[in-house]
């Protein structure tokens, strides 16, 4: 671990101390190595499950790490034709555009009145709209089913439309006003002077800035609804109202002895396009989750 | 009639330039912005819970969502329910030791990450993979590791010789203990990035000229660790533990996945046994009184996360 803070030099080093260099650079390989079959096998096995041909992967004498008979596209297609997964990925679509509009809708101008503008109570309602990030689905779930029966909603899409902006917005919100806060006050105060109303320098001076912000936001929202489990399978039991989510795991499971294989095809399909767009905003995620804690 | 009707654009023009001045005070403003993501906010989150409190004390069903009160007759049934204590006992072992795991490994992650070495960028990003694809689809993937006949686990354990034959290793998850260790190795397979990430970020902030000061006075790793790091970056270590506390202590997803609570109801938590009453069986009254068993652990998160924060803005 001292190698970490250990600074280069360029000087000949005794054996001794090469040897310990090589045992701890060999232990760091093995542990780190570890770490990365436990966080990738299950993905890797996803995606050999997916491509291997029905006798293959049911045949117990088989090695399961590899293809005895040539990978097949069955499977997908299979997904593709058979199943409704394209309705699902279209219902995806559709709830997280709705999601991602009432987001930025909602969370644009919150997040702007509390990162640039003192009123009484400001500082409390920016912790309070963070705060409901906590509340979990589980805790919401039973009154919320009646609330969406009452509305008519109940088994339809439209109903994951109208509660997932719960969550998204308290995160999005959170995570806006840092971006808000890190334009400079003196920009907007030079605008003022100069007779700019509070509405003109937002639209014309500082959410323009903003915009990397706002897309952050975007893909946010839209990542979390397309992820977002348990209202779905509370509200939603309909095969043709699933976001692509619940309907992988849910009704791709039957007796039928052929399931696994699309199963995890339709799981990668969904996975691989989220694990990539998080891993370049995962310390725009960080940040926003620590709520600015760090620098 | 033009006349009037110059009177009146003009009367509109006044009213316009009245509000844009009314809008243009700082608290005007302010609430004005706000206001709608409160309302949503309280419509959405605040009428529900209160909703579930009312639930709580009276005989709710689906078929009759408005019951009469009860008091704490559903208080009374679910404490002498034995699976509900069942599941309160699980939900607690199920957060801790996956809140212990993903705590060690994530230190010893983090502090791997933290060394330069080849190719750490493409590294990183697959050790990430857990926490970046949806639980529902990672849970989904170990059910099938896990599957009675097919367990690539049992099938790998077998040919490194470790047991007999594939159908020789444990059922994962059709046997209560192993069950319980399939669905707490789950969690902590995808919260450990999450963790890890955030220790990250929180070790990198320290700046390395205290570290190296304390490592010259002969501070060893462990005590460097202790005595300088943690306190350092302890307001991040409670946001990112309390985050992730929450998160596993009401989660259904895994749990749901894994084992639907079997075998026999002896792996539900709070959360899934609170679907299962509420949503499946359709007893909201019941459901909603087990899903009120997360609120204390939620209220500690939220006082201690506004206490962290109050500090932080207080600097």
């Amino acid at each position: 671990m001292t190698a970490t803070i250990a600074p280069v030099r360029r000087t000949v080093h005794s054996r001794a101390f090469r040897l310990r260099r090589l045992r701890s650079s060999i232990l760091f390989w093995v542990t780190l190595g570890l770490f990365l079959l436990f966080a990738v096998f299950p993905v890797y096995w996803m995606f050999i499950t997916a491509f291997k041909q029905v006798n293959d992967l049911y045949n117990l004498s088989n090695n399961p790490l590899f293809f005895n008979l040539a990978p097949t596209l069955d499977q997908v297609r299979y997904l593709f034709e058979q199943t409704r997964y394209l309705t699902w990925v279209l219902n995806t679509a559709e709830v997280g555009l709705i999601v991602v509009t009432i987001t930025v809708l909602i969370c644009v101008p919150a997040a702007y009145a509390l990162a640039r503008t003192r009123f009484p109570g400001s500082g409390s309602l920016g912790i309070g709209i963070f705060l409901t990030y906590l509340v979990p689905p589980t805790l919401l779930f039973l009154p919320l089913s009646q609330l969406v029966v009452g509305l008519g909603l109940i088994d339809t899409r439209w109903a994951l439309a109208l509660v997932y902006p719960t969550f998204t917005i308290p995160f999005c919100t959170w995570l806006l006003m840092g971006f808000f806060k890190g334009v400079p006050r003196e920009i907007t105060e030079a605008a003022r002077v100069d007779g700019c109303s509070r509405l003109g320098a937002m639209f014309r001076i500082v959410l323009p800035i903003s915009i990397p912000g706002i897309l952050t936001v975007v893909i946010f929202s839209f990542t979390l609804a397309m992820q977002e489990f348990v209202y779905a399978l509370t509200f939603v039991s309909s095969s043709d109202e699933k976001t692509v989510t619940l309907g992988v795991v849910t009704d791709l499971v039957r007796g039928d002895v052929f399931f696994w294989g699309s199963l995890m095809a339709g799981a990668l399909i969904v996975s691989i396009p989220v694990a990539i767009v998080y891993n370049f905003f995962m310390d725009t995620f960080v940040r926003g989750i620590t709520g600015g804690a760090l620098k | 009639m033009t006349e009037i009707a110059r009177e009146r654009s003009l009367g509109y023009h006044r009213l316009g330039r009245w509000l844009g001045h009314l809008l243009d005070g700082e608290r005007v403003f302010g609430y004005t912005l706000v206001a709608p993501a409160v309302l949503y906010i309280l419509l959405l989150v605040g009428y529900p819970f209160a909703i579930a409190l009312w639930f709580t004390v009276s005989d709710a069903t689906v078929s009759q969502p408005i019951g009469p009160f009860t008091g704490l007759t559903n208080l009374q049934f679910v404490l002498n329910d034995d699976i509900f204590r069942r599941a309160l006992l699980n939900t607690f072992v199920f957060t801790i030791s996956s809140q212990i795991l993903q705590m060690v490994l994530g230190t010893i992650l983090a502090f791997l990450l933290l060394r330069p070495f080849r190719g750490k960028r493409i590294i990183r990003a697959l050790v990430m993979f857990p926490f970046t694809i949806p639980v529902a689809i990672g849970a989904m993937a170990w059910t099938w590791m896990f599957n009675p006949t097919y367990s690539v686990i049992n099938h790998l354990a077998a040919d490194l010789g470790l047991i007999s034959s594939p159908g020789a290793g444990p059922n994962w998850l059709g046997e209560e203990n192993y069950a319980m260790i399939s669905i707490i190795v789950v969690n902590v397979w995808r919260n450990l990035p999450f963790s890890a990430i955030i220790l990250t970020a929180g070790i990198s902030s320290v700046p390395q000229e205290i570290i190296e000061a304390a490592s010259l006075d002969g501070a060893s790793f462990l005590t460097r660790w202790r005595k300088i790091m943690v306190p350092i970056i302890a307001p991040i270590l409670y946001i990112a533990l309390l985050f992730s506390l929450v998160f596993t202590f009401t989660d259904m997803t895994v749990v749901w996945l894994l084992t639907k609570g079997n075998p026999v109801n002896a792996t539900h938590v709070l959360a899934s046994y609170a679907f299962v009453t509420g949503i499946i069986s359709g007893g909201l009254g019941r459901g909603a009184t087990i899903s009120l068993f997360l609120f204390p652990v939620l209220l500690i998160g939220a006082l201690v996360m506004l206490r962290t924060l109050k500090s932080r803005s207080l600097d």
